[in-house]
């Protein structure tokens, strides 16, 4: 697994400040916002301006360079080495909602308020399978190669699509993940336009994103990237991989409904089918990371699509939203989210809901408010409920030879 | 204005060395730049030269000096800046 977030460069970072309750969140700055609101962000503080020449770096969209980071970590703890046949059967699955947007941002910048010119680079670095492919020319992967985009739960259904060509048989390993760096004046400002982002929190801005809160106040945009190593069974126990768990399920369910607005109905339908193919009961699922995003309705509908599959439950399922630390990372997000979800499982710790100070009447499940919760977890499922109505659910558990 | 030495600073801060190991003779492509790499290097010297560089111009160029004489040519062709 790797993992380059607002909370973290590296799995191991980002779960243990999942656990910790160490917010990535910060007031945005002046400088970054033209905006009037007060807004608050996610964004990766590591400085990666070195891990590239400055001619290679230019190349690539900042999505691209976290996107590259998370797939270079996963591969080196996979210990993935192909031959020249095997990476023939290698694939890579992607998710991201914008790609190289920020390219394409600043292109239209300097072309109607700046130099008047457009940089060579700006198709490749905008257009939206980049990542995906700089990850397979990085590291030779010359099997099935999809970019997916589905909003916020693209990374979600790139996974669960790579599980399903290897259950096909299409490849015999995928790295599947996704990523999103969208911390852009333009970008901010079209979301502030939806009213659906958070107002800095006045007191303590880390504090801004509220999920399942009373005084929630919306979603905090966030960025990094998040990449898995899937492999199919016989050839990861044949060559004695280390198995961080067990893919069991994927589900994909549609709404129908609004562009925006989420439904339970899709969510339900999406759930059920993830724990159909895990072959789980409800009761088997000792942990729901939530999609969570900290928005008026979308937790509401959520909690409403929790009681409905998991019925008697529900009440005494521990669900959480780690958004609150690490921010939306939209396209990037279910990635980072599966991550943390594994995480549990290995380290037999839920990482709390943070920042849930007020309890809303209208979401009334177990959140594990604020602290972390050792308990056994051997399986997990993670929701991600995209606009358009997209929802994508995956479910794992400790693997078991 | 020494062109060729402009073209090699400009060169070993895009693409890295020193301006003085570069081998102006040498092919571009062999000093680890693509296609894609030099004509990002060409907007960057249309910056630093502060005229364009038109494409049928740069097309059949192979080296930095071949670029060189190029860009000394187009600096003859342009009219006098007044005085």
């Amino acid at each position: 697994m790797g993992a380059i977030a607002p909370i973290g460069a590296s799995p191991g970072e980002c779960f243990e400040s999942a656990v910790c309750g160490r917010s990535g969140v910060e007031r945005v700055p002046a400088e970054l916002y033209t905006g009037t609101a007060s807004l608050a962000a996610a964004r990766v503080r590591t400085d990666i301006s070195g891990y590239w020449p400055a001619h290679q770096r230019a190349q690539l969209d900042r999505a691209a360079q976290l996107a590259l980071i998370a797939a270079a970590q996963a591969i080196a703890d996979a210990e993935l080495y192909l031959s020249d046949e095997e990476s023939l059967r290698a694939g890579v699955y992607w998710g991201t909602g914008l790609g190289g947007a920020t390219s394409i941002e600043e292109s239209y910048r300097q072309l109607l308020l700046g130099s008047g010119r457009v940089r060579p680079t700006t198709v490749v670095m905008g257009m939206n399978n980049a990542a995906a492919g700089q990850i397979s020319i990085a590291n030779g992967l010359r099997g099935p190669l999809l970019n997916v985009s589905t909003a916020c739960s693209s990374s979600a259904t790139a996974i669960g699509e790579a599980y399903r060509a290897l259950l096909a048989g299409y490849a015999d390993v995928i790295v599947a993940g996704g990523s999103e760096a969208l911390i852009t004046d333009g970008n901010l400002r079209a979301w502030d336009a939806m009213q659906a982002l958070a107002h800095a929190d006045a007191n303590d801005a880390s504090r801004s994103c509220k999920p399942f809160s009373a005084n929630r106040t919306g979603i905090v945009l966030g960025e990094g990237a998040a990449a898995l190593v899937l492999e199919r069974e016989d050839r990861a126990r044949a060559r004695g991989a280390r198995i961080h768990a067990e893919l069991a399920g994927y589900g994909n369910a549609s709404d129908a409904r609004g562009i925006s607005k989420p439904d339970a109905d899709g969510q339900v339908r999406a759930m059920r089918a993830a724990l159909a193919e895990a072959r789980a009961n409800p009761d088997d699922i000792d942990y729901v990371n939530a999609h969570g995003t900290a928005t008026q309705i979308g937790d509401v509908v959520e909690t409403t699509a929790l009681k409905c599959v998991f019925g008697d439950r529900a009440r005494a399922l521990p669900v959480s939203s780690t958004k609150a630390l690490h921010g939306h990372l939209m396209g990037g997000t279910g990635a980072l989210e599966l991550v943390l979800s594994i995480g549990a499982i290995g380290r037999c710790v839920i990482p709390p809901t943070a920042h849930l100070e007020e309890p809303d009447p209208a979401c009334d499940l177990d959140y594990v408010p604020n602290q972390a919760r050792a308990t056994r977890v051997s399986a997990v499922m993670s929701n991600s409920f995209g606009f358009g109505g997209m929802n994508a659910v995956l479910v794992a558990r400790a693997y078991q030879s | 204005m020494d062109t060729i030495k402009t073209i090699k600073e400009l060169a070993a801060k895009q693409f890295g060395g020193e301006a003085d190991a570069i081998d102006e003779n040498a092919p571009v492509d062999q000093l680890g730049i693509d296609s894609l790499g030099f004509l990002e290097f060409l907007f960057e010297l249309e910056d630093a030269m502060g005229f364009p560089i038109p494409q049928e111009s740069v097309a059949h160029v192979r080296t930095l000096r071949e670029l060189a004489t190029v860009i000394d040519e187009l600096i003859a062709a342009r009219p006098a800046a007044p005085a």
